[in-house]
């Protein structure tokens, strides 16, 4: 029995000595965590529009908050740290309105656009990496609708509600603008109803974006000639080089990613159905429709989703990710391999509260962090963040 | 299963030690030296099973928590915790070599501790004092753990009736968590009071714990009946390592849904227990165990 009771001692002992190290970790800490940014108030709402990881680690947000006087979006500027603590919010003055995504990174500072509350005019807003404002900047066009980094150049889509056009500029840091090209959204009084309706948020918030295609073209996503559309240009031409036509308001694209070539990756709505297309071939120099391009059916998305394409590398494959919201109110990730554009596999956050998406990064450590809104207690509109590390989307991809 | 185990244990307990009382035979003729037969004598093995309930709690180590305030106070999103208020229970097979009145023993057992916490949350509008809602989160974890410690037992007082202090180390292997978290309020922004109840919310939260080791001292009595020994004793369990599993901490997303992220913990528990040991070997020429001579 005596060298039994020994084994036992030296088994006892090894074990402890393996395992007495499971010690609070900072790097596990940082590569995976949920935060929900809560605020006492009963009657103040937060939500994220974008939201980017700052060289220390930390994540910047650029959100939108409700005002009491108006139905626009007030601004929010929150800043937590690398473990996704709360460490700042700022509520910008209320002058300055219905802030936009991207949140651009030049120089080391960020940028964003908004617009005044009188006037309508677009700002563009310089701020640190703490998310307090450095500058700002009065680019003169009127509702911004979506904005782009192209270098170390931005790019804007507006709407010109004195012409009845959608304006797509390039601009420089200062927010000089270098290029700038308008197409009619159509004659008629009612014509800009649902942009306005957007804009107020008395209607459908609709997918707007810009950005450049790998050949160079420069795109947005946003009415031209009555149609919700995604519209070619080279910011020369009177008319634009090919329109991929949408429903009206009712149907279009909802999220555009260039490939190569001209290859993309999109997502379409179409009077509240949703399908997913990792490679698609659109040409920029006709006029095509988006209901002609096949699509994967997902009828567990809510009716005309907000819809996030990421590129995303973990390990060895590239992955072309879809974020997006489910009728169970998670935020779900579908992944599929860039090379094959097969279906990889899918990821949902979020539970028991409902939680929507806004915007996904990835993150210097290799992995993802997702931005979104969540209803804490069901009822208030919070940011949420969400940090995966590369590790964990592993395996939930391959 | 917990009460099969008991009433087997206590009919075991009943038959040998009647049945030992009742027995009559020759004693064995030794032809040893004496020196060395009582040296012989003075060592047993007992085998036994022990029985009882638990207390426990749960020692932060460091918090965290889903939710970041960016209004309040940090701190008063950490969890309440009860201690030793929670009653779980253990079943513990005894193995123990006694030399006069020093022994060593192992006592493998199998436990189910029970921590619970809470966490209060509110919002108000500064504005309007009848908007307002307030919740509580109440969360009750269960953890299954298979204990093996390795004690020293020191019996200091008595005959018949002894008293011993034991002490020694554990290390105990996580077998299985449940979590059962119930969402209760009060709305009074509905017009009246609205007083709100959830369904308990049941999650499997094994991969949220790990194993662990500890430190283990306490007293302890047992009672010569026959050949058989009944002891009852008291044990103060201290976790000495933290106890989640670090790198799941968010990995459950039904609780981190609802704001609820595993702090750091030791786990301490207050373990009473009774039960029977019976000897192994009867070797003096009155068919007793050795500590009864």
């Amino acid at each position: 029995m005596l060298p039994f009771l020994n084994r036992l001692l030296f088994l006892v002992a090894i074990l402890m000595l393996t395992n007495c190290a499971n010690n609070s970790d900072p790097a596990a800490d940082k590569s995976n965590f949920t935060r929900i940014f809560d605020n006492t108030q009963f009657n103040v709402s937060y939500y994220p529009i974008d939201m980017v990881q700052t060289l220390d680690g930390g994540y910047l947000v650029l959100g939108g908050r409700s005002l009491a006087t108006s139905s626009f979006s007030g601004t929010y500027i929150m800043k937590a740290d690398a473990f996704g603590n709360f460490v700042s919010g700022q509520e910008v003055d209320e002058k300055l309105v219905d802030p936009i995504g991207q949140l651009m990174y030049l120089n080391d500072k960020y940028y964003f656009f908004c617009m005044t509350a009188v006037g309508l005019q677009t700002q563009l807003i310089e701020i640190d990496a703490t998310g307090a404002i450095t500058n700002q900047t009065n680019v003169g066009t009127t509702y911004p609708a979506a904005a782009a980094q192209d270098g170390k150049n931005f790019l804007l889509s507006s709407y010109d509600n004195v012409n009845q056009l959608s304006v797509i500029s390039s601009l420089t840091a200062d927010g000089n603008i270098n290029q700038s090209k308008g197409y009619t959204i159509g004659a008629g009084s009612n014509v800009d109803a649902p942009i306005v309706a957007h804009f107020v948020h008395t209607g459908p918030q609709l997918p707007f974006q810009v950005g450049k295609n790998a050949a160079g073209q420069y795109f947005f996503n946003g009415f031209y000639n009555y149609t919700f559309s995604l519209v070619f240009t080279d910011l020369v031409s009177t008319n634009p080089l090919g329109v991929v036509q949408g429903q009206q308001s009712s149907g279009g694209m909802s999220a555009v990613l260039s490939l190569d070539g001209g290859n993309y990756s999109v997502s379409l709505f179409n009077y509240g159905s949703n399908s997913l297309l990792p490679s698609a071939r659109i040409s920029s120099t006709s006029v095509t429709s988006a209901t002609d391009l096949p699509g994967n059916s997902f009828p567990e998305l809510v009716a005309n989703a907000t819809v996030r394409i990421l590129p995303i590398t973990l390990g060895t494959k590239s992955y072309i990710l879809y974020g997006s919201t489910t009728k169970s109110k998670q935020i779900a990730l579908y992944a599929y391999d860039k090379t094959s554009f097969k279906f990889s596999g899918s990821k949902y956050l979020g539970f028991s509260n409902p939680f929507e998406i806004a915007s996904m990064t990835t993150t210097a450590d290799g992995g993802l962090a997702v931005c979104g809104t969540t209803y804490v207690a069901g009822r208030f509109p919070r940011i949420c963040l969400f940090k995966i590390s590369m590790g964990t989307l592993q395996g939930s991809f391959e | 299963m917990r009460r099969v185990l008991l009433i087997t244990t206590m009919m075991f307990t009943v038959w040998s030690t009647f049945g030992q009382l009742k027995t009559r035979r020759k004693a064995p003729k030794f032809s040893v030296g004496q020196n060395k037969k009582n040296t012989f004598l003075q060592k047993q093995f007992w085998v036994g099973f022990k029985a009882g309930t638990n207390l426990s709690q749960a020692d932060p180590i460091k918090r965290y928590a889903v939710i970041s305030a960016t209004n309040y106070a940090a701190a008063t999103l950490d969890k309440n915790y009860t201690s030793f208020q929670d009653l779980g229970s253990q079943a513990t097979l005894e193995v123990t070599f006694q030399f006069k009145n020093l022994s060593i023993s192992t006592q493998p057992t199998y436990s189910h501790n029970v921590i619970t916490y809470s966490n209060q949350f509110q919002w108000i509008n500064t504005q309007a004092a009848n908007q307002s809602l307030s919740q509580k989160y109440s969360q009750r974890q269960g953890l299954d753990y298979m204990t093996l410690p390795l004690l020293l037992k020191y019996d200091v007082v008595g005959n018949r009736l002894r008293g011993y202090v034991h002490a020694g180390i554990f290390y105990s292997f996580l077998i299985n968590a449940l979590k059962t978290v119930t969402v209760s309020g009060v709305d009074i922004a509905s017009g009246g009071t609205n007083n709100i109840a959830s369904q308990p919310l049941i999650v499997g939260t094994k991969d949220l714990f790990t194993n662990y080791w500890g430190l283990m001292g306490g007293i302890g009595a047992n009672y010569q009946m026959g050949n058989v020994k009944l002891v009852l004793d008291v044990t103060y369990k201290k976790g000495m390592s933290n106890i989640t599993n670090v790198k799941n901490r968010f990995s459950n997303d039904q609780l981190s849904g609802i704001g609820d992220a595993q702090d750091d913990l030791k786990l301490n528990n207050i373990v009473i227990s009774a039960g029977v040991l019976f000897p192994m070997r009867f070797l003096n020429s009155s068919f007793k165990s050795s500590d009864q001579n």
